[in-house]
């Protein structure tokens, strides 16, 4: 049976979400979608930069990833809104629901795409054409925002139709058709080819897909090595992978967090250690594992990146452990400039009911603390994530678990009304 | 011009069926007033932005007159609003 695979992407998400949610949700009367707006972090947390525009955004040259400052140059009368990233989820969720209605493999690529396998499905919904039309216009009119929808016979096809014209509309990019449709774009567009990639093809002379498509194998693998076979492949529409709607386990856990103020001295960033250490070791306890390897990585003024790893004697997920070894590694790594992003990974990830090997001396603090940990997770869960906080953190600058999405982003301030 | 919270009071039945009967809203001089709803006219479920609401269109006696509102029940906070209109 010939595969048929679906890449629905949400237009314009955050965005999109954002203006929904105000229209219906708030009763506002306008809808960002239809004005020069954008979602844009808080400048004075040196979060400001664009997340998300909308359509007519676009036409002034604001692009997602500028600086507000940079988009406000482009288009003086921006509209801007903070994230709200409680939101998205609850979009999220709603729109792969819906998905998984149509079909039986829905792999969540990202907060705002998603794979569907429709292989099969022709009894239930018709036509791959016909059931895409059905997908997308009942996410507009019971979820209220716009989705493109990519088809082809692989996901890196359905991926690439999905990017064509916007918005709320469906493309088919099947292997026959990628002559017509995929060859003659520019190389960047390509899945897979960034900005260094796109400047090693124009140096060879490779300018669109169908030029790369068509490039031989061999140079390539010169050039790029095993990126040259992938890119080979996807420029002629090859691609095995399937859709997977269970996601793998992770292979590793960390968090990062840029500060609102430049970090000068050494204990004020331990602080901010174990801010993410809170922080990634909930996230470990949480998933029932643990991890063998810790990295510190520092970012400093100058934006220089700098990291440090170092391997633990025995798996461990509990906070005071892998905080001791993030201030071990950042001793031996700082260089005294000071800082302005700070972040912890953990990797070596093993089950938690996995052997430890207990230090002799160390033996009743690992259980004290094993259970210290595990109460105040259970605290957490019932009551909140601010229910508990260690004392240092007390009117203090840094927020007590430092990394992911802070909450001043999961929800904005509105000035009135409801929610 | 902004959904407006509002005290409701409502019934629901053995299959979980929701029924708005009294709504109390603010008059010009800031004074609250309960009214009966005294018929639904039709209700509807919508989930816009992923949260799940139900709308109801109901009549209510003011002032000898009777008046449309629209009225919705938000699923998960469990919080009515007035719809106000639109002008």
């Amino acid at each position: 049976m010939d595969k048929v695979i679906f890449h629905i992407d949400v237009n314009s998400a955050f965005l999109s979400w954002e203006a929904v949610y105000r229209l219906h949700i708030r009763g506002e009367k306008r809808d960002l979608r239809e004005i020069p707006s954008a979602v844009a972090g808080d400048v004075k947390k040196r979060h400001g930069i664009i997340l998300a525009k909308s359509i007519p955004a676009k036409k002034y040259g604001v692009r997602t990833g500028d600086t507000i400052s940079d988009a406000l140059k482009l288009c003086p009368n921006l509209i801007m809104v903070p994230p709200h990233y409680d939101l998205y989820e609850e979009c999220s969720k709603a729109l792969i629901e819906i998905l998984k209605e149509f079909s039986p493999c829905v792999e969540q690529y990202s907060v705002d795409e998603a794979f569907c396998d429709m292989t099969g499905t022709v009894g239930l919904y018709g036509s791959a054409l016909v059931a895409a039309n059905l997908m997308k216009d009942r996410i507009y009119n019971e979820l209220g925002f716009t989705v493109n929808i990519g088809i082809s016979s692989n996901k890196i096809l359905a991926k690439m139709a999905s990017d064509f014209k916007k918005p709320n509309l469906v493309h088919t990019l099947f292997p026959e058709e990628i002559e017509k449709k995929m060859w003659k774009l520019p190389v960047e567009e390509l899945f897979f080819v960034g900005s260094a990639t796109k400047r090693k093809l124009h140096s060879l002379g490779i300018h669109t897909i169908g030029q790369l498509a068509k490039t031989d194998l061999d140079i390539l693998r010169a050039h790029f090595k095993k990126h040259g076979e992938v890119i080979y492949s996807f420029a002629n529409g090859i691609d095995s992978s399937i859709v997977q709607d269970q996601a793998p386990p992770n292979k590793g856990y960390g968090n990062s967090t840029t500060i609102a103020f430049d970090v000068d001295d050494g204990s004020t960033a331990k602080m901010v250690l174990l801010s993410l250490a809170e922080k990634v070791c909930s996230r470990l306890r949480g998933d029932s594992v643990m991890a063998s390897v810790v990295a510190v990585s520092i970012v400093d003024i100058y934006f220089r990146r700098s990291s440090h790893q170092m391997l633990l004697i025995s798996p461990t997920n509990i906070t005071n452990e892998i905080h001791k070894a993030a201030c071990q590694l950042f001793d031996e790594l700082w260089d005294q400039t000071p800082i302005r992003q700070l972040g912890i990974h953990t990797s070596k990830i093993v089950e938690e009911d996995s052997e430890k090997q207990i230090n002799l001396f160390d033996m009743n603090r690992y259980e004290k603390l094993s259970k210290l940990d595990a109460a105040v997770d259970r605290i957490r869960e019932r009551y909140g994530e601010d229910s508990i906080i260690r004392a240092i953190f007390l009117n203090g600058p840094i927020y007590h678990m430092s990394g992911g999405i802070s909450p001043e982003k999961r929800k904005p301030k509105y000035k009135e009304g409801i929610m | 011009m902004l959904h407006m919270p509002v005290d409701v009071i409502a019934t629901f039945n053995v299959q979980g069926k929701i029924k708005p009967n009294y709504i109390r809203l603010e008059d010009e001089n800031h004074l609250l007033h309960t009214y009966k709803i005294e018929n639904i006219i039709f209700s509807k479920e919508e989930k816009y932005g992923g949260i799940p609401v139900i709308l109801f269109c109901c009549n209510i006696v003011r002032e000898d007159c009777a008046q449309l509102i629209h009225i919705k029940y938000y699923v998960k906070s469990h919080q009515w609003v007035l719809v106000k209109e639109r002008f």
